[in-house]
């Protein structure tokens, strides 16, 4: 790294730090602004998480200048990274079966014997 | 038999054996965070009056550990700077800075965790404090992982300066990347447990 390019780079990494305390006094105030939605504050409450954590990710990492294999390794981690929060979304639909079938099986079953034991 | 491509770069990744392989461990480390979110978020849609003891966090200290762990990670990256310009006074010194800013957050989180614990806050009081505990406890756990690594490199690990000048940076950059990553998750974490 050049002369030159280490003071650019610390430059950036002030202004960074600077954003970044600044997006915290952000999240901390809207937390306290009422929504008329409750969604809606866990949005942009989460917009400005991801802002943040894109800042940290780009500059402090080097994402914003690095090498293909972490990006196709990344992008991997994200596939998988989603998978695995849709699974739960997958059980709550009852998409995939769940307890709750095999709670109905054994309420069924225990219908159907108290039924013959009569 | 030495290990290859400790400084050199490999041709065919481009990278330092090294930065691939923290880089395979902070993937396998979303796996492990995102799977503990999955099940924040599963719990929280799930379960009737999972907030309730959300007003028991406090706020302020958060912020405050907040602010320290994102100072620790400017100190981090200006410590890597410090070695890129051959400047092992200003590394030393940076490091120090991160070590005091990761040792100030676990104090903090000392505090937070005995005012839950004289209230009778446990993990096992209710769902949400089970998963308060279990991803705050794992992320401090990551804290501590991190400073015993950081005071490897001020303190027996420093000699390889004098050796190998080109390991030694690299090696800062891989802790960087791990601290980084850190940040990240307590920046995630932080707006999830405490504020929404």
């Amino acid at each position: 790294m050049s002369h030159d390019n280490i003071e650019k780079h610390v430059k950036i990494y002030k202004n960074v730090f600077i954003a970044l305390l600044v997006f915290t006094v952000i999240t901390v105030g809207a937390s306290y602004i009422h929504f008329n939605a409750v969604w809606l504050g866990i949005l942009i409450g989460l917009l400005i998480a991801t802002v943040k954590g894109y800042l940290v990710a780009a500059n402090f990492m080097h994402l914003n200048d690095e090498k293909k294999a972490i990006y196709w390794l990344l992008i991997l981690t994200a596939g998988f990274f989603v998978l695995l929060f849709f699974i739960p979304i997958l059980f709550k639909g009852n998409i995939v079966k769940t307890q709750d079938y095999f709670w109905d099986d054994v309420k069924v079953e225990q219908v159907e014997n108290h039924g013959d034991s009569h | 038999m030495q290990i290859p491509y400790n400084e050199k770069l490999r041709p065919d990744t481009g990278l330092y054996n090294a930065k691939l392989g923290i880089w395979l461990f902070l993937a396998s480390e979303v796996m492990l965070f995102g799977g503990l979110f999955s099940a924040y978020i599963l719990l929280r849609v799930g379960t009737p009056f999972f907030m309730s003891n959300q007003s028991a966090l406090n706020v302020p200290l958060a912020t405050l550990n907040t602010a320290v762990l994102i100072t620790s990670s400017v100190t981090m990256v200006m410590a890597w700077v410090s070695l890129k310009s051959n400047d092992l006074k200003k590394y030393k010194m940076y490091m120090m800075i991160t070590l005091l800013c990761s040792f100030i957050f676990l104090i903090v989180k000392y505090f937070e965790y005995s005012a839950k614990f004289n209230h009778h806050l446990y993990p096992s009081t209710d769902n949400f404090l089970g998963i308060y505990f279990t991803m705050t406890g794992l992320h401090g756990l990551h804290i501590i992982g991190g400073m015993a690594v950081m005071l490897y490199l001020i303190g027996p690990g420093i000699k390889m300066w004098d050796t190998n000048k080109e390991r030694f940076t690299n090696r800062t950059e891989v802790i960087g990347l791990y601290w980084h990553f850190v940040d990240l998750v307590w920046i995630f974490l932080f707006p999830s447990l405490y504020l929404l």
